[in-house]
């Protein structure tokens, strides 16, 4: 059974394994997690402190991590995140995609002239980040697990996250592994090729963006044409990634990824579609198969597991489930469970 | 003989047609009667002092005097961005540096600006293709140095002059192509020609007001950025022999560069002395090269005359002009008059002893 759960410090070898062996086009791990294992094993570290945080007492912002997990095998095929403040208590960079009309009452001309403009708008509100899957989990119902346990977690410790939701989307880089948005605006700037830029915002502080980045507005049409195609487009490969997000209620705004030019999708917390439909029930045993599938999550911080199962609603309002499933979630009769139908 | 003089209403066919044979590239004197008839009455209203002399267009004719044509015209702006804003983009350098990661990197870019509002521009300057060589261009742009110096206090301490900047046979401009029309659906020859007609202002509204960073433009607009069309570079050389400097301001359309000295240090300013108009009896060539010939001006402001005589004429404490000459100046035996070299410096001093 698939079963997402925290990232703890032994899963930093698979983690990077996911980098490795899926290749860099397929699992591309997403930027915000870094390849290096150091990096990568502070962060886990991070994510548990986070984890380990008592009502509202975090000295730093929070930032979590989870995998999922193969409990057949026990192997790692992907990983999700969520930062409390994007961010993480520096500016979270963005282009906000905007318009003027340069407009002449003489001349009788108005064009409307599309701008870029740096913005820290978004720093703060809750984000969904580093989410990676092996390819053949693609478009599965783990992949649907995977980034929808996140909003099981958010709803059971809402507490720690923001009204505004935010996921970065990948965006388009071509089969040679140029970023068209990329090329043409911020090599001119950060004199380096898009993967570097990329780990090091996953790596460094952010401080180097705000070094290096140019502080004006940028027009769009001074943009190569393959650069405009590309403004707010997904990565194809991430396009059931978006379909699911867009489910959920995630829908693209005017932001813009200010390094590959993908689509910002935004949210109000409390209407995303899982948290909405999703309802706390007391366990209960179910001795045969059958039921509707439902996700099923439990525990707090580090004790949080979701997993898929099936299930049967009681007029009691309790859940009957599984038994193998009230193993997965550590769970036992009567215990609380929040459930979601898949 | 050739002798400027302040422009007038009859002038108007002689600069229609000089203004049709320039064609494209000459912004400020575009093929248009009406146009050029409300320059000239500028120009008639500012040298009669109807209008204030810090907001005048003074407009300088080249004339013929065998047949009393205009064969050329170059004007000074007493101050630009009175009525309507006068744009530029001015070319500086951002670096965006990051030590932790080494990188150090220089970007040129454009600003927008509005730098040389209230500045006295040198302008309009065109001379008929039969009368080049001969110093005439040289005559006809530089009388202008003498005015601004002889009557310094109606004009800025600083004058700039906006250099034609590169295009090609057809008029496309590099710069255009790869800026302007992006913003402003226009061939540049097409928006050339409406600054002409005084809407350059209303089209830099349709420009862009943020800065833009060269390396986002491709490398044959950026090769055209603070360079002159070739046609203008000897007009360029010129002034730079006067003084006159790159001062990091170019033309929102073309690119071409905006140069600028300050009058008390413009080289035909410097080298001027004054010298009292004696008319001579003698017969004097005046048909000598344009290294050997001074420029006399009769210092007038309603009534201003160059002419130009051979050094040898200098003296002391005057200067011998042949009657036509003096008449040509519209100066009396007597009269006050400054000298300044055509070409070189120091034949007025040399003559002078």
């Amino acid at each position: 059974m698939w079963l997402v759960r925290p990232a703890i410090p032994d899963d930093v070898h698979q983690i990077l394994e996911i980098a490795g062996t899926a290749g860099s086009e397929a699992a591309r791990l997403s930027s915000t997690l870094p390849r290096q294992r150091d990096a990568l094993a502070e962060r886990i570290a991070y994510a548990q402190a986070s984890l380990a945080v008592k009502a509202g007492a975090a000295d730093r912002p929070q930032r979590f991590l989870f995998v999922l997990e193969n409990t057949a095998t026990g192997k790692i095929h992907g990983t999700a995140g969520i930062d409390a403040r994007a961010g993480n208590g520096q500016p979270f960079y963005n282009y906000r995609r905007d318009a003027l009309i340069h407009a002449s009452h003489e001349l009788g001309i108005s064009s409307r002239v599309e701008v870029l403009y740096p913005s820290h708008g978004l720093t703060d509100r809750t984000l969904l980040c580093s989410f990676s899957i092996t390819p053949e989990l693609r478009n599965t119902e783990a992949f649907e697990l995977l980034s929808r346990a996140r909003i099981l977690f958010i709803a059971s410790h809402r507490h720690w996250f923001t009204k505004q939701i935010v996921v970065e989307i990948q965006g388009v880089q071509l089969a040679d592994g140029s970023v068209p948005f990329w090329d043409s605006l911020g090599r001119h700037f950060f004199n380096m090729d898009f993967d570097t830029a990329d780990q090091y915002s996953g790596l460094l502080s952010k401080t180097f963006i705000a070094e290096l980045m140019p502080p004006n507005p940028v027009y769009v049409t001074l943009l190569s044409e393959a650069a405009q195609a590309a403004l707010g487009q997904p990565h194809e490969l991430t396009v059931p990634n978006l379909e699911l997000l867009q489910r959920e209620g995630f829908q693209a705004g005017c932001y813009l990824d200010i390094f590959d030019g993908g689509p910002v999708l935004e949210a109000r917390t409390d209407a995303l579609h899982t948290l909405v439909t999703s309802q706390v029930k007391a366990l209960h045993g179910a001795t045969e198969e059958g039921g509707d599938d439902y996700l099923i999550a439990a525990g707090e911080g580090a004790g949080f597991r979701c997993a898929l199962t099936q299930a049967t609603g009681t007029l009691k309002g309790t859940l009957k489930v599984p038994v193998k499933t009230w193993d997965l979630l550590g769970k036992t009769a009567g215990d609380e469970v929040r459930v979601a139908p898949c | 003989m050739l002798v400027i003089r302040p422009l007038q209403e009859t002038d108007l066919e002689d600069l229609y047609a000089m203004a049709q044979k320039a064609g494209k590239g000459l912004t400020t004197l575009p093929a248009d009667r009406d146009l050029l008839r409300h320059k000239i009455s500028l120009a008639r209203d500012t040298f009669s002092q109807k209008c204030a002399p810090e907001a005048g267009l003074y407009l300088f004719a080249l004339e013929d005097t065998k047949n009393g044509k205009a064969v050329g015209i170059s004007g000074i702006q007493a101050r630009v961005g009175l009525d309507e804003v006068f744009y530029n983009y001015r070319l500086s350098i951002a670096v965006n540096a990051s030590k932790e990661l080494g990188v150090h990197v220089r970007t040129p870019t454009l600003h927008l600006s509005n730098d040389m509002t209230d500045t006295s521009e040198i302008c309009s300057l065109l001379l008929a293709d039969e009368y080049h060589g001969g110093g005439n261009g040289l005559l006809l742009s530089r009388c202008r140095f003498l005015y601004l110096d002889e009557f310094r206090k109606h004009f800025s301490e600083k004058v700039f002059a906006e250099m034609r900047g590169v295009s090609d046979e057809q008029g496309r401009s590099p710069l255009w192509d790869a800026l302007g029309s992006k913003f402003f659906d226009m061939e540049f020859s097409e928006a050339d020609r409406l600054s002409g007609l005084g809407n350059k202002a209303f089209i830099a509204e349709l420009m862009p007001k943020y800065p833009i960073y060269l390396p986002m433009l491709p490398d044959s607009a950026r090769a055209v950025i603070g360079r002159v069309h070739s046609n203008t570079a000897p007009a360029l050389r010129m002034l730079q022999a006067e003084g006159f400097n790159f001062n990091g301001l170019v033309d929102i359309f073309d690119g071409g560069p905006v140069v600028e000295a300050f009058v008390h240090t413009i080289r035909t300013v410097r080298d001027s002395i004054n010298r009292y108009a004696k008319v001579t009896g003698k017969n004097v060539n005046l048909d000598v090269p344009a290294s050997e010939r001074v420029m006399v001006s009769n210092r007038s402001f309603r009534d201003f005359r160059v002419a130009t005589v051979p050094a040898t004429c200098v003296g002391v404490d005057t200067v011998s002009l042949p009657p036509e000459v003096a008449e040509a100046l519209h100066v009396e035996p007597g009269d006050s008059v400054r000298l300044a070299p055509l070409k070189d410096r120091a034949k007025t001093t040399t003559a002078a002893g």
